[in-house]
């Protein structure tokens, strides 16, 4: 990690606004169209109801213990088992870490906060959630603890994930589309399948810049002075728009989802989408 | 420094233009900052075609732009002056003669001729030489024989310089001119543009020292050269340089004064040749209170002349002699023919008018004293009453005791049939006679007299003699008065006199003494010098002469022209006031002409204008261009641009902006008050007028705009149907200007309050008096409870302002006539503003009610305003209804 001592800084920032973070978290996730409904008979762990046993079922499917205390035979449901778990990764690069404007929130919390509102989704539903290369949590706190998880996480590049997991990459993915390809392989390698929330700020996509400009990397020391910044306008918007496309084709053939979000635009469409993406319904 | 017209006052700097081209490449070295933004996605944005600067040079015409303000900057601080005079200027050293006009003649543009002796100077200055000042007009003391001065001291006795209420002399001038030696690099004559008979002296003179250059006035001084009080007005004339280069200004406005300043009249004059007069038509008693007569407008001592008579009028009775059967033969016809344009004259018996009033009495012989008459006149004469006698045949056979001297019996006759002697002719006055400087005719015979007995002390009485030494006019005091004898009688039977003009001035003379009625008998003491009273500085204005002011004896004071030793003013000999005025009736106005060998300039014309503004400020403006630029280069221009740029606009537009308003006073009503100058009392009376414009908003079809503040001296205020003149703390006199239009705006009809905010305050000024002061003010009378102000809009019996009841008078309705009665002065001490700026009337006594008296009023004040006595016919309506009820 190159800024350690910054990011562990940042994160502690971010674990003392935690109540807020989980608050808007929370808001979304109750505002989210659509409930992540699990509640169902099927091949899970827990008890889920007593019903009557039909004929064609066999002797095998009675619940003798329930069946005896009564004349009539019972066959003992379980609640259909989420077994999945929900992984998520956020890139902590400084330039991700960035808002052009005070008025829109940082590109990283946004995708907090939309990693938060995911998790409290998934667990209310039972799922385990937990910061890609932490351990999975689960229960009342999973939440809290995850988010203390995910804040303080900080691998610069998305770890390895547990065979069949589900994960989040949230990043603006301005990297080289290679240099994803190579960590989406490694995950796909495990069967690993997921979203790539794509967000980013709003003049990363206008380039509201004219004159005689001198741009620098966030965190780096590469500069460029361009003598009219506003003749630049329409050829980096080809640029990213080819960027993009190129990203999405890679990760659809490793079997991810790639949806792109701005900062300037409310969280909860991304929510939705996001939310619809990693559930199982939607698969 | 010069470098053509130009000339540097700190050349030094310009130096720093050597530096110039250094600065030009750290400039091209140093290009404007570029706009730093952090921008993640900055891997795609690197080898985009769009070139890529390198931030190593800045534009070459950005680099011009920049060294063009420096260089701006620079010859900025060098302190440039364009100065079209500076070509001629003398090199480094030398001597500059400053002559200097400083008669009266100089000083209606004396701040001009001030400023280019002072070019002058600094002139001197830049070259680092001598100044040497000679004024040509002569002082009382030989102190000025152009001394060699350092531009410092030359400046600051400039500064003490004044013009004298005397004509320069310039063969004096030529005279003190000679006792400085060697020759002047640079000769500056700053000539009033008016010839003098010392002309040839003195241009040969000065232009056998140096190079000449004349500095003329753009009009030459003009002055009044006669002025009398009539019977029906003032007249005057004035006389201004014709044809020339340099002439007066050819019109003018000629007012006539009280003694206090007080303005009664004015007259417009033009002149078409070198004079012009004018008739300030008066009413005979009004003229004669007129003590001095102006030029309005042209600040000089020759264009003020004074009046000696006017200082006062005094009140004379006539005793009459009852009923004659001839009124163009009886005696007093000829007093009261003689002294009507000069006195206020009424008729009576002795006793009626002998009363505190009355300062001289006019005792005919025909005319009989009864006995308690006679006591009155003792009493009267005692309170110092003035008692002119003359003589007849009652006096002749039977004198009293109410004469001068102690009369023989009988009269002396010449020339008639039985006497041998011929009519006696005048003899000149002597020179401690109270007539002294009259001239005697020498057609006026004397055929009877009535004789003194000769005595020494009837020869210490007598101010006026015949030819062969017998009395003709004795004077003695008598308690505190004085008892005058005309030793001749009032009408032509005895003398020639009363048809004389001498007749005429001789009783002037005195009645002068009745003037002075408190101390009569001491003013009789007649004889020594004239001594000044007030003397004219060279502006024109009268102040108390100063104890060692020079007297001028009695026999030269008749032929004196103004001039160090004889200044002019107000003189008194004996109790006579005599006026003694800077330009004489036969003042020379010929334009000067100077030789070609002398260039000449205008007075203003060739000033020495300082360049360093222009240039610094274009260095400003270069600067705020390179600023706009350096955004727009930086790509920051957006905002900032439409933001500069309407600013821009608001600058250039306010004045238009300002005065396109609302608060246009042609296209509404509004209320408008004086601005005193006084934040306080302005802001008390703008507060004022807005709580008054609000209610008539409410509560009347009136619905004036915002309150207006006005400035008297300056805008027009015709188009203000009702001016609030708050009185300030500090009252001042009103500028000529400001009275001028304050009285054209009572003419039209226009309505001025006039608060002097003192109700109940005791002691202090007259704040009214002083606003006043000058104006052609009607006479005012308390509002009545039938005027119509008490009944304009709501029905009122007291006018309450911050005092419940305050005193309020209006212009009287006889003076109002012209107008329809509708006055236009209100003055009251009302402190009207106060109450009704206050707030609930709290902090007045009467509380909220008193307030709302207080804005009737003012509603009242504006309906009155706008709609004169259109209400006040309601004053007849009592009659119009008994008259309705009485017909069938």
């Amino acid at each position: 990690m190159p800024f350690p001592d910054t990011a562990r800084a940042e994160a502690a920032a971010l674990a003392g606004d935690l109540p807020g973070l989980l608050m808007e978290a929370r808001r979304l996730a109750a505002a989210a169209p659509g409930a992540h409904g699990r509640r169902r008979a099927g091949q899970g762990e827990a008890f889920w109801q007593y019903r009557d046993h039909r004929a064609e079922e066999g002797a095998r499917a009675v619940d003798w213990r329930r069946s005896a205390r009564g004349d009539r035979l019972y066959v003992r449901e379980r609640e259909l088992d989420a077994a999945q778990s929900a992984l998520f990764w956020i890139d902590p690069a400084p330039g991700f870490d960035w808002a052009s404007d005070g008025a829109y929130p940082r590109k990283f919390r946004r995708a907090l906060v939309v990693s938060l509102a995911l998790a409290t989704l998934f667990s209310r539903g039972g799922e385990r959630i937990g910061a890609l290369g932490g351990p999975p949590r689960l229960g009342a706190r999973a939440v809290e603890r995850f988010a203390l998880d995910l804040i303080s996480a900080r691998n610069e590049e998305p770890p390895q994930a547990p065979a069949r997991a589900r994960v989040l990459l949230a990043s603006d993915f301005y990297a080289p589309v290679e240099t994803w390809r190579g960590h989406l392989a490694r995950l796909a390698g495990v069967g690993v399948s997921g979203a790539l929330l794509m967000i980013a700020d709003p003049a990363e996509e206008d380039f509201p810049y004219d004159g005689r400009t001198l741009f620098h990397e966030v965190g780096g020391r590469r500069e460029l002075l361009l003598g009219r910044a506003g003749g630049a306008r329409a050829e980096f918007s080809a640029r990213l728009a080819a960027h993009r496309r190129a990203m999405r084709e890679m990760a659809r053939g490793l079997g991810f989802v790639l949806l792109t979000h701005r900062t300037d635009h409310p969280a909860a469409p991304i929510f939705s989408a996001l939310a619809d993406a990693l559930s199982g319904r939607a698969r | 420094m010069n470098w053509g017209p130009i000339a540097f006052a700190a050349p030094g700097a310009l130096w720093a233009l050597a530096a110039l081209p250094a600065l030009f490449f750290i400039l091209r070295a140093a290009p404007p900052s570029p706009r730093r933004v952090a921008f993640p996605p900055l891997r795609l944005l690197i080898g985009l075609s769009t070139d890529e600067q390198t931030r190593a040079r800045a534009p070459l015409w950005l680099v011009l732009l920049r060294a063009a303000m420096a260089a701006l900057m620079i010859i900025g601080f060098a302190r440039p002056s364009l100065a079209p005079a500076a070509a001629a200027e003398i090199g480094s050293g030398g001597r500059t003669l400053i002559v200097l006009d400083d008669g009266w003649t100089a000083a209606p543009h004396w701040t001009q001729a001030r400023a280019a002796a002072l070019d002058a100077i600094e002139a001197a200055d830049r070259a680092r030489g001598q100044v040497h000042v000679l004024r040509t007009a002569p002082a009382r003391r030989a102190d000025d024989a152009a001394a060699a001065l350092t531009p410092a001291a030359a400046r600051a006795l400039l500064a003490r310089i004044e013009p004298r209420p005397w004509r320069s002399d310039r063969g004096d001038a030529a005279r003190r001119l000679s006792s400085v030696q060697g020759r002047f690099d640079r000769i500056v004559w700053i000539a009033d543009g008016l010839a003098d008979p010392g002309d040839g002296a003195f241009i040969a003179a000065l232009t056998a020292r140096g190079p000449v250059s004349a500095r003329l006035p753009g009009a030459t001084a003009r002055a009044l050269i006669a002025a009398a009080a009539g019977a029906d007005g003032v007249t005057a004339t004035a006389r201004r340089v014709h044809g020339g280069s340099s002439a007066g200004v050819a019109i003018g406005v000629i007012a006539a004064e009280t003694a206090q300043g007080r303005s009664l009249g004015a007259g417009d004059i033009a002149f078409n040749g070198a004079e012009a007069s004018v008739r300030i038509a008066l009413p005979g008693d009004i003229a004669a209170r007129a003590a001095r007569v102006r030029l309005v407008g042209e600040e000089s001592a020759g264009a003020v002349r004074l009046l000696a008579g006017g200082a006062a009028r005094p009140s004379v009775g006539l005793i009459d002699p009852g009923a004659e059967g001839q009124p163009l033969l009886s005696d007093l016809y000829y007093v009261e023919r003689a002294l009507a344009p000069y006195a206020a004259l009424r008729r009576g018996a002795a006793g009626a008018l002998a009363t505190a009033r009355t300062q001289a009495l006019i005792l005919p012989d025909a005319s009989r004293l009864a006995p308690q008459d006679r006591a009155a006149l003792d009493r009267w004469l005692a309170r110092g009453g003035v008692l002119i006698r003359f003589a007849g045949p009652r006096l002749a056979n039977d004198a009293d005791d109410l004469l001068p001297v102690r009369l023989r019996p009988g009269a002396r006759t010449f020339g008639s049939a039985l006497a041998w002697e011929r009519p006696q002719r005048l003899g000149a006055f002597a020179a401690q006679s109270p007539f002294a400087g009259l001239t005697v005719p020498d057609d006026v015979a004397v055929r009877r007299v009535v004789l003194a007995e000769p005595s020494a002390e009837t020869e210490s009485r007598v101010w006026a003699r015949l030819a062969d030494g017998a009395p003709l006019v004795s004077a003695a005091a008598r308690g505190r008065g004085l008892i005058v004898l005309f030793h001749v009688s009032a009408g032509p039977d005895w003398s020639d006199l009363p048809l004389s003009g001498l007749y005429v001035e001789m009783l002037r003379r005195v009645l002068a003494f009745a003037g002075r009625a408190q101390d009569a008998a001491d003013a009789q003491t007649g004889g020594g010098p004239y001594t000044p009273r007030l003397l004219l500085d060279g502006f024109g204005a009268l102040s108390p002469a100063p104890p060692d002011a020079p007297t001028i004896a009695a026999d030269v004071f008749a032929t004196a022209r103004a001039g160090p030793a004889t200044p002019p003013g107000l003189y008194e000999r004996g109790g006579v006031a005599a006026a003694l005025d800077a330009a004489g009736a036969d003042e020379i106005m010929a334009p000067l002409s100077l030789p070609a060998s002398i260039t000449q300039m205008g007075l203003t014309g060739a000033r020495a204008r300082p360049l360093s503004g222009l240039f610094l400020g274009a260095a400003l403006a270069l600067l705020a261009l390179d600023l706009l630029i350096s955004l727009a280069l930086a790509g920051r221009l957006r905002g900032a641009g439409a933001a500069a740029g309407v600013t821009l606009a608001l600058f250039l537009l306010a004045p238009d902006a300002f005065a396109q308003g609302a608060d246009d006073p042609t296209l509404n009503v509004h209320l408008a008050y004086v601005r005193t100058g006084e934040a306080a009392t302005d802001r008390l009376a703008r507060e004022g007028l807005e709580a008054l414009t609000h209610v008539l908003t409410n509560r009347t079809a009136v619905e004036p705009g915002a309150p207006i503040g006005v400035d008297l001296g300056r805008d027009d205020l015709s188009v203000f149907p009702f001016i609030y003149w708050a009185a300030p703390s500090a009252p001042r006199r009103l500028s000529d200007a400001a009275i001028a239009n304050l009285d054209r705006y009572l003419r039209l009809g226009g309505l001025v309050l006039v608060d002097t905010r003192d109700a109940g305050r005791t002691g202090g000024g007259r704040p009214a008096a002083v606003l006043l002061a000058g104006l052609d003010a009607p006479p005012l009378e308390p509002v009545g409870a039938d005027h119509v102000l008490t009944r304009a809009f709501y029905l009122m019996h007291a006018f309450p302002g911050r005092a419940p009841a305050p005193r309020l008078w209006a212009e009287s309705a006889s003076a109002a006539a012209a107008r329809d009665g509708v006055a236009s002065l209100f003055v009251g001490d009302g402190d009207w503003a106060r109450a009704w700026a206050s707030l609930d009337g709290g902090d007045l006594p009467g509380g909220a009610r008193q307030r709302e008296m207080a804005l009737r009023f003012g509603v009242n004040l504006v309906m009155v305003a706008l709609t004169g006595n259109y209400k006040a016919d309601q004053v007849h309506i009592p009659a119009l209804l008994e008259r309705l009820g009485r017909e069938p």
